[in-house]
């Protein structure tokens, strides 16, 4: 089971907006951490993607084991929260 | 015993700005319409920084809200969006039989709008550097250069417009440009030359090689082909805007004829080669590559959709 889940987005980013929609079809929750207006947590982001692009998403499941799907990938995120 | 078929009036391939216009047609008169999505809602359009020559917008709009508006006066009518890849397209008897990433799914009639995707330059560096210092997506990936140089690959309208959407964040761009003057339209030349302080045109400039130290891009070697001379430049990350590709590489077996560039060949009613089957916007031979002719020509294709099902009915109002 997902325990949690957070997004690394940008304001002009149409990937970012498919991620949360298709979470949102699933009904998961999820933390947004806007790279806009909080800059200083690029290098967070970079650090779990090892890409310097948005969206990247953090899967934390109950057992607290991550995965992290870097942009939008409909095969990874549906396994992720699987 | 097999399960039952899920058939629907309409399928159209894609919900860029073609489908998304289509689909607003032919829900509006009550025709079952389903679309396949395998990126984004709103296509190239939704990430495109800002659109100016949209009508209808006198000061312009952001892509992303232009393709939003587009979705929700879709979805207003009855429009299914599902997120989904087609992989194949094929005839059943009277119906389309497509093949999708959520399962098969038949239709009265299909509309292939599945727009085009960027084309990659092929040299050395940039596969390695994909997505860590090389990009084709400045709404998305542009964030990350804030106070960085940049290189920018291009000379079409995309690689100026992209550029001046660059300068938010980087503090210079050398915009590398292959022939000896720019595809780019007189009044965005016009835009570029007020951001020449923070953007460099270089014009017979072939881009060579993408060179990176300990992961990072470091610089991109290319070639001045009037002087014959190699050219380093020193960047943080390089954004390639140099065309697009077709997506129909999905139909490369099918009986659907393409033309020698692989976009879709259709008659004057928008139909391909394949009866009941559809296309228009960027993926149609002969487009003009812009977000109104999409949309316009999404329109056209929904009432030939809906002459082709009721031969009665009539394609204007
Ligand atoms: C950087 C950039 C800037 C631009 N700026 C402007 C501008 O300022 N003004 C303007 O008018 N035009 C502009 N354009 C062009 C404009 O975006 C396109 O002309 C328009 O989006 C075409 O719409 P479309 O619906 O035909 O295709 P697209 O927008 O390409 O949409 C096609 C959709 O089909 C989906 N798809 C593809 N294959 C499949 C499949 N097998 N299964 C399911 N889905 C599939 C794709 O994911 C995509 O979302 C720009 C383009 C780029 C790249």
């Amino acid at each position: 089971m997902v325990k949690n889940i957070t997004i690394f987005t940008t304001n002009t980013c149409a990937y970012c907006v498919m991620v949360k929609k298709y979470l949102g079809s699933k009904n998961m929750t999820y933390e947004e951490v806007n790279l806009d207006d909080q800059p200083e947590r690029q290098a967070e982001a970079f650090k779990l993607s090892g890409a310097l692009t948005v969206p990247v998403t953090l899967i934390t499941k109950d057992d607290d084991t991550q995965d992290v799907v870097v942009g939008y990938n409909l095969s990874k995120l549906a396994s992720a929260i699987a | 015993m097999g399960t039952k078929k899920e058939i629907h009036d309409v399928v159209m391939i894609g919900a860029g700005p073609a489908a998304l216009s289509a689909a607003i047609y032919t829900t509006r008169e009550d025709i079952d319409t389903v679309l396949f999505e395998k990126g984004v809602i709103g296509g190239l359009a939704a990430v495109t920084a800002w659109v100016d020559n949209y009508p209808g917008f006198i000061k312009g709009v952001a892509g992303l809200e232009l393709s939003d508006s587009l979705q929700k006066q879709a979805e207003r009518f009855g429009a299914d969006i599902r997120l989904g890849e087609v992989t194949k397209i094929e005839i059943d008897g009277k119906l389309k039989k497509l093949t999708t990433s959520e399962g098969d799914i038949y239709a009265k009639a299909v509309l292939i709008a599945t727009g085009s995707d960027y084309r990659k330059l092929g040299i050395p560096g940039e596969e390695t550097f994909y997505g860590k210092g090389v990009h084709y997506c400045a709404t998305c990936d542009g964030a990350f250069y804030r106070e960085k140089k940049l290189v920018v690959v291009g000379g079409g309208n995309s690689a100026v417009q992209e550029s001046i959407f660059l300068t938010k964040f980087a503090t210079h761009i050398d915009l590398l440009v292959r022939g000896d003057s720019m595809r780019a339209s007189e009044i965005l030349q016009h835009e570029l030359a007020k951001h020449k302080d923070k953007i460099t045109v270089h014009m017979n400039t072939v881009t060579n090689e993408i060179v990176g130290e300990n992961g990072k891009v470091v610089k991109v070697l290319a070639k001045n082909v009037k002087t014959g001379k190699i050219i380093s430049y020193k960047t943080d990350g390089v954004f390639v805007f140099i065309g697009l590709i077709p997506n129909t590489q999905f139909l490369k077996d099918s009986k659907i004829e393409l033309d020698n560039i692989g976009m879709i060949k259709t008659k004057s009613n928008m139909e391909t080669s394949m009866d009941g089957v559809f296309a228009a916007g960027d993926v149609r031979s002969g487009a003009t590559m812009q977000i109104a002719s999409a949309t316009g020509e999404g329109a056209t294709a929904a009432l030939m959709i809906r002459k082709y099902m009721d031969p009665h009915a009539s394609t204007g109002y």
